[in-house]
């Protein structure tokens, strides 16, 4: 069994829409169980958003390239974007949440940490900071990222499907 | 798109969240929506209950607001009820998680159902 999708997406938030119905419809095609589905999709739209949310929009006809492929084993997803000085802070945030991420035996303690620090702030801080850890807990997936030499940002998860 | 329900009855006013949530900040469209439900749930004598049974996707700020009406309610003395639908196994892994926030007086709970 392998399948690919590849799907060019407009650095705008309506685009999550379809990038979710799509990329929950090719799962369903791929005969994968209903829990792989929609984890996966979670796994997809998550990345996404931060491709949409962080990526360099002022970079003229800048897209969020998305690639997701199923194989026997394994699903793998791998978004990229325009980077540029402006997504440096992002870029480092990111860096950080992954070690931070790692630093822990089971992603799920990391999903709880980062629930218990929600928590305790200002009820008008709006920014969860939840989704890598969701990723890596929920979507049971190993998260990487590099920049290549184009300035592009490409952030993959992968994880077995079982 | 997220579509919410509010109804009451004698002991609770609920909450029902529909659809998929997956809005840029939802924070700020479901923060006044909750806490002030919490609010007049509160001053009823009534229970909250944030009802997710029908929701088909959520993003992961959706759960920023959810935490942050937890903490509230466990630092006063507001009663809430988280409800998921346990058969779902995305909700279940989802909202179980919020377990550490639950209460032993019961004041809040969390609670995967199948109706």
């Amino acid at each position: 069994m392998s399948a690919e999708l590849v799907m060019t997406v407009s650095p705008d938030w309506k685009e999550l829409e379809r990038v979710n119905s799509t990329a929950f419809e090719f799962l369903r095609k791929q005969h994968l169980t209903d829990e792989c589905v929609n984890r996966f999709t979670m796994v997809i739209c998550e990345l996404v958003e931060n491709g949409i949310k962080y990526g360099s929009r002022e970079l003229n006809g800048a897209t969020v390239q998305v690639q997701i492929r199923i194989t026997e084993n394994n699903f793998t997803v791998e978004v990229s974007n325009p980077f540029n000085a402006s997504s440096l802070p992002f870029l480092h945030e990111l860096d950080h949440t992954l070690q931070w991420v790692r630093g822990f035996q089971d992603p799920f303690e990391a999903y709880l940490a980062r629930m218990k620090a929600i928590s305790h702030e200002a009820p008008e801080a709006n920014k969860s900071g939840l989704g890598i850890a969701r990723i890596a807990y929920e979507g049971r997936a190993s998260l990487d990222f590099f920049v290549n030499d184009n300035n592009t940002l490409n952030v993959s998860a992968v994880a077995i499907i079982e | 798109m997220l579509h919410i329900e509010l109804t009451q009855d004698d002991a609770t006013v609920t909450v029902h969240f529909q659809g998929k949530s997956i809005l840029r900040n939802p924070a700020e469209f479901l923060m006044p929506i909750v806490f002030n439900t919490l609010v007049k749930a509160k001053g009823q004598g009534k229970r909250l209950v944030l009802n997710f049974c029908d929701l088909l996707y959520m993003n992961s700020s959706t759960l920023t607001p959810v935490i942050k009406v937890l903490e509230q309610a466990r630092i006063g003395d507001g009663e809430v009820t988280i409800r998921y639908k346990k058969s779902l196994k995305w909700q279940d892994i989802s909202f179980s998680a919020l377990s550490i926030f639950q209460t032993q007086d019961h004041r809040i709970q969390i609670e995967g159902v199948d109706p």
